[in-house]
């Protein structure tokens, strides 16, 4: 095998990044070095796995890769293996992208900071176990890559450690991050001491049929230990600590590639190792967690007073519509989950860089201070107001086509199984899309529009380097919905024919005719179609749109539309949208006041919930350890 | 033998447990994580024995169908688990210095700056 087949492609898309950062270490005292080389290796990753876009996306190839050529004797698979299906290669494109976007935002971003050389070191080694962990076809690897990827993290969200909460961030996340590392680790060696290996393939040829009480057992802690890295509902107060603490250019990463570790993880532990979706209970699991991540976490971006800890808690609701959608088991949801999942590192890494944004130029992300920034930084404006309208699910932006393909798959899965309870979950996910919604017209009120406080007077647009990175991801957030066709053929078509082939996944790494000689009968891949969808032609909604805002223009117009009728007294400030008191004593509503009505009839509830964020790491820590007995008590019960 | 020692390991893991979450002490805390690793550690250990096995070190001519030893995985498994364990209390134990410093106090109940 020469060097540069494409083989090793997967391996040098792990290494270059895990170079670049003991290069940076090395090499990087002088600036430019330091920047070119992280850029040279995030360059170099996405290359690698651009380059097996055809053959693994359109071709339907799986690599199977022995690392030093040790391929299995025996029957039993002795080697360190990596093994990309379209699943992994899917997962490495969306980090691939979003790393590289954030090393060019930071760049800018960073250059106020003490100690960069150390920021690109641990930012390149938590991209690199994204990545290792993404494309590792080996159990014990992923726990290894789940380490590094949790220290890289943790040491990044103290990396401001002068900042407010950072080291407290840090602390919260080390302790319950650990304690989920741990049921990984437990979970590898009870499958271990009931496979004798740890081959991925080999684990889910061996596993699947033959259950016990202690692979029951490892299923739990698995689930949960995945589950910390998603930050899904109860690990949802990490996220938004970690993420209000952390530089802008790492939220991205937290929220768009470490949580999607996570969900990797869910969707191999269910799919591939315990191929138990077909189970109506794991379906509920999986479904039940989403539904309740989405909800409580959109009711709790709606009662946030920083930017980014509101941001943080809608990411967490995002993945929430993903782990749903990846739980119906069908080719629909499965593929827009993962449509979905792609958007949502798009759109949220979008505006984590907004918030970044606002944060580099005027210093604080706290919206009660903020405001009419529109003015100063109309650029960042325009492109944070892009990722809001995509998370928010307007056309013609991605977030619509993903969920409405969510969507239609819950309501699908409800008339196809009969059960009530999908259409609850469609009903959740359409409240939770609007509450979204106002959410980001409170921020983008509080934040961009609005009157300019005096102290934000002088505040200027940001550098260029730091627009052009967003404008990366405003530019794919238009391309991906504009155009839902691409994306699902080439990207989550394949990704998702790959979760359904098990049988395949075990044969490229085993060898041919492993899995049925294993299992009884390795189940056969369905063929995926779209033709019932219905978000084909977002243009024709943003046409409908377009026509019915004319119809409204010319409707006001032919009424003789008249300022002074609408506006009684227009010198009177008191009536002023999203203002309150005398003009003399200006009083912006601020973004906690814009929905004080609901908030005043929700109030039970979002005081409950606000006492239940204690802040005291022993409370989340808790609640780790009743998710770990509840999942246990589950796993023993139903599987 | 082997009984024991799987409750003993599984015990510390929840010890380990136990610990961080009902003290309120930061260090505390670091070594109820530190508990919950050795368990772990033993528990891999366990895993691998074989009762009367030798150590598995033997060369390519030594071995034959009746060499009887322990499994050599876990305890390669071990040892990246220890080195992990050591990286996570240091780490800990740097943020509790800095935690000390910055909020003047060990206890977990009043370091919540960030809450709600």
């Amino acid at each position: 095998m020469s060097m540069l087949s494409y083989q090793h492609f997967p391996i040098y898309a792990i290494m270059s990044l895990f170079l670049g950062a003991f290069l940076v270490v090395m090499l990087g005292k002088n600036r430019a070095v330091r920047n070119a080389l992280a850029f040279i290796s995030v360059s170099a990753s996405l290359g690698f796995l651009l380059a097996l876009v055809k053959r693994v996306m359109i071709d339907g190839e799986v690599i199977a890769y022995w690392m030093g050529g040790r391929v299995p004797a025996g029957g039993y698979a002795i080697g360190i293996a990596l093994e990309v299906d379209a699943l992994s290669l899917f997962f490495g494109l969306l980090i691939a992208v979003a790393v590289f976007v954030s090393c060019v935002y930071s760049f800018s971003y960073m250059s106020h900071d003490d100690n960069v050389r150390e920021y690109y070191t641990l930012f390149l080694m938590l991209a690199g176990g994204v990545m290792g962990l993404v494309l590792s076809g080996d159990l014990f690897n992923m726990f290894i890559m789940v380490e590094i990827l949790t220290f890289a993290a943790v040491a990044l969200t103290a990396f401001r450690n002068t900042a407010a909460g950072a080291l407290e961030a840090a602390f919260k996340y080390l302790v319950v991050g650990c304690m989920g590392s741990t049921c990984i680790l437990v979970g590898t060696v009870m499958l271990y001491a009931q496979a004798h290996t740890l081959n991925f393939a080999q684990l889910s040829a061996l596993i699947a049929g033959d259950m016990n009480t202690a692979t029951k057992v490892a299923f739990a802690l698995l689930f949960i230990g995945f589950s910390t890295k998603a930050f899904i509902v109860p690990f949802h107060p990490l996220a938004a600590d970690a993420h209000g603490a952390a530089p802008a250019s790492i939220s991205v990463l937290i929220s768009g590639v470490l949580t999607k570790s996570g969900l990797y993880g869910i969707i191999r532990l269910t799919y591939f190792l315990f191929q138990s979706m077909g189970l109506g209970s794991m379906q509920f699991l999986l479904v039940f967690v989403g539904s309740l991540s989405m909800f409580i976490c959109v009711t709790m971006a709606l009662a946030q007073h920083d930017f980014k800890r509101l941001l943080a808690f809608h990411s967490i609701s995002q993945i929430g519509y993903v782990l749903t959608a990846a739980g119906l088991c069908t080719a629909m949801g499965i593929s827009a989950g993962l449509y979905h999942a792609m958007n949502h590192t798009i759109f949220k890494g979008l505006l984590f860089l907004a918030a970044g944004a606002v944060l580099h130029q005027t210093g604080t992300t706290d919206l009660g201070r903020l405001g009419g920034l529109s003015k100063r930084m109309p650029h960042t404006t325009v492109l944070f107001l892009i990722g809001a309208f995509s998370i928010s699910g307007i056309p013609p932006f991605n977030g619509f086509a993903s969920k409405w393909m969510i969507y239609q798959a819950t309501y699908m899965k409800a008339v196809e199984s009969g059960n009530i309870g999908f259409l609850l979950v469609t009903i959740i996910a359409l409240v939770t899309s609007v509450l979204t919604l106002a959410s980001f017209v409170k921020v983008s009120q509080s934040v961009f529009f609005g009157r300019l406080p005096a102290e934000f007077e002088n505040v200027k647009e940001v550098p260029f380097g730091m627009r052009f990175a967003m404008g990366i991801f405003a530019l794919l957030c238009v391309v991906t919905g504009l155009f839902p066709n691409l994306v699902t053929n080439y990207l989550t078509k394949p990704a998702a024919a790959a979760v359904f082939s098990v049988g395949n996944y075990i044969d490229s790494m085993m060898g041919a005719g492993y899995a049925e000689s294993v299992m009884a009968a390795p189940p056969a891949a369905p063929v995926i179609t779209y033709t019932e969808l219905g978000c084909w032609d977002p243009v024709s909604w943003l046409l409908i749109l377009a026509i019915a805002l004319l119809a409204v223009t010319i409707v006001a117009l032919a009424g003789k539309y008249d300022r002074v009728s609408l506006r009684p007294a227009a010198t009177d400030a008191k009536h002023d949208l999203f203002f309150g008191g005398e003009e003399s004593v200006y009083s912006q509503v601020g973004g906690g006041d814009l929905f004080w009505g609901f908030k005043h009839n929700w109030r039970h509830y979002f005081g409950f919930m606000h006492d239940l964020h204690s802040g005291i790491v022993n409370d989340y820590a808790l609640w780790a350890l009743v998710a770990l007995a509840l999942a246990l008590l589950f796993s023993l019960i139903v599987l | 033998m082997i009984l024991l020692n799987y409750i003993a390991s599984f015990f510390l893991i929840a010890l380990g447990f136990y610990t961080i979450v009902t003290k309120y002490n930061l260090v505390k805390t670091v070594i109820g994580l530190c508990i919950a690793d050795y368990g772990v550690n033993l528990l891999i250990i366990t895993i691998g024995f074989n009762p009367g096995g030798t150590a598995p070190i033997f060369t390519w001519n030594e071995l034959n169908p009746q060499s009887f030893f322990v499994d050599p995985i876990p305890q390669a498994l071990t040892l990246t688990s220890i080195v992990i364990g050591a990286c996570v209390t240091a780490m800990s134990l740097a943020l509790v210095i800095k935690l000390e410093e910055q909020y003047g106090t060990l206890d977990t109940r009043e370091i919540r700056r960030l809450r709600g």
